[in-house]
């Protein structure tokens, strides 16, 4: 089984809690904002490398490496919670760390990868769709696994690969649901290229205007216009009466 | 024509588009993707045009999820007729987006394949697009722009 620990080593420096302007300079000036936290010590707000950083995640065991976190010339092991890109340019925001102990059982989640070509794609023409990319385990930390293969050759229309056809890994517990479906064999209709009847057929079935929902119900507003009338020739006698 | 079915309101005002897309930007469904890379509102006929070109190109090959629905109306006056007396009557239904935003994803596809569906979806939209996988999704517009 390969394990998701590596020697690697996060050098991270103590930061002061600011706004987001003062996240802007941390950025700016090279590193990215990164909170520390777990194994019931406090949370420390810090700042790293995010170079450093996207190399563990590029890495073979992903954000499940368990690497050697450097801050105020202690080690400590740690692992990449959360984090955080940027949406156009893809660049890292802010990363949450946690302290892992490595005697201790922790959940996380480990990608699945189908191999194989299935049957179903090979001779019956479907599509093999994936549906569960990551499963949830509970292990130790040296145990954790890259990632879980799965063997999708047999896979046929009409079968579900669920997470309970998962091979079993030792001393690795799935925490996720046993039927939830992993991947399945779907076929997709080719789109005949329309014709003129059948869009104009398309364009009368088709409603010009959604439907509007209308506010309250219909009694309710019958009665506030007929309250609203009633006041009206009321305030019409009171000004008649103030004119004279 | 994607559009709503039931609405509140039958017309709205313009808005904004500020900012970036914060949601909607990662790969959800598929392994490919069409991420855009500029602000802007996409015509329920341009994406039933993007839709039908990566549908024709990759035949029977693929699945495709259209990420994005229109549902803000656009109204419009009548040609020809004089400024005021109200808004016009609703015209079209278009999709707000901003950038980062994943317009379509595709699975069951080659690479090769899912890139050129792509390329010939975005001649069919108004905006700057680029095409996204699975690998690179997560960290952003690394792909060749298209």
């Amino acid at each position: 089984m390969a394990t998701a620990t590596e020697n690697n080593i996060l050098q991270a420096q103590p930061r002061t809690v600011g706004n987001k302007n003062d996240a802007r300079r941390i950025r700016s000036s090279g590193k990215i904002p990164a909170v520390v936290y777990g194994a019931g010590k406090e949370a420390r707000p810090v700042s790293v490398d995010p170079r450093q950083v996207a190399r563990i995640l590029d890495s073979e065991s992903g954000h499940n490496t368990i690497f050697d976190l450097a801050l105020d010339g202690e080690h400590t092991k740690a692992m990449i919670i959360d984090w955080q890109y940027e949406p156009i340019k893809g660049a890292l925001l802010h990363i949450d760390l946690k302290r892992i102990a490595m005697d201790q059982k922790l959940h996380v989640h480990v990608p699945i990868v189908l191999k194989g070509e299935a049957e179903g794609v090979k001779q019956q023409g479907g599509i093999l769709e994936q549906l569960t990319r990551e499963v949830a385990v509970e292990c130790l930390p040296s145990d954790i696994p890259t990632s879980i293969e799965v063997d999708v050759r047999h896979l046929v229309f009409g079968k579900v690969l669920r997470i309970s056809d998962l091979p079993p890994y030792a001393r690795v517990a799935v925490l996720s649901d046993p039927n939830q479906p992993v991947a399945h064999i779907i076929s997709v209709k080719e789109e005949a290229p329309p014709t003129p009847e059948a869009a104009a057929a398309e364009a009368a079935a088709a409603p010009a205007e959604p439907e509007v929902i209308k506010k309250g119900k219909q009694e309710t507003a019958e009665e506030g216009t007929e309250e609203a009338s009633a006041e009206k020739p009321e305030k019409a006698e009171k000004k008649e009466k103030e004119k004279k | 024509m994607l559009m709503p079915k039931k609405v509140k309101y039958r017309k709205q005002q313009r808005g904004r588009t500020a900012g970036k897309a914060w949601r909607g930007n990662e790969l959800a469904f598929g392994d490919y993707g069409l991420k855009v890379l500029e602000p802007g509102w996409i015509t329920d006929r341009q994406i039933e045009a993007a839709r039908v070109a990566m549908t024709r190109f990759i035949k029977r090959g693929g699945k495709i999820q259209i990420r994005l629905f229109p549902d803000k109306p656009v109204t419009k006056k009548p040609a020809e007729t004089r400024m005021g007396k109200g808004k016009g009557a609703p015209d079209h239904w278009v999709a707000v987006v901003r950038p980062g935003k994943i317009l379509f994803e595709m699975e069951g596809v080659t690479h090769g394949d899912a890139f050129e569906a792509m390329r010939l979806a975005s001649h069919k939209l108004p905006l700057r697009t680029t095409f996204v996988e699975r690998e690179t999704a997560a960290r952003g517009a690394r792909g060749s722009e298209t």
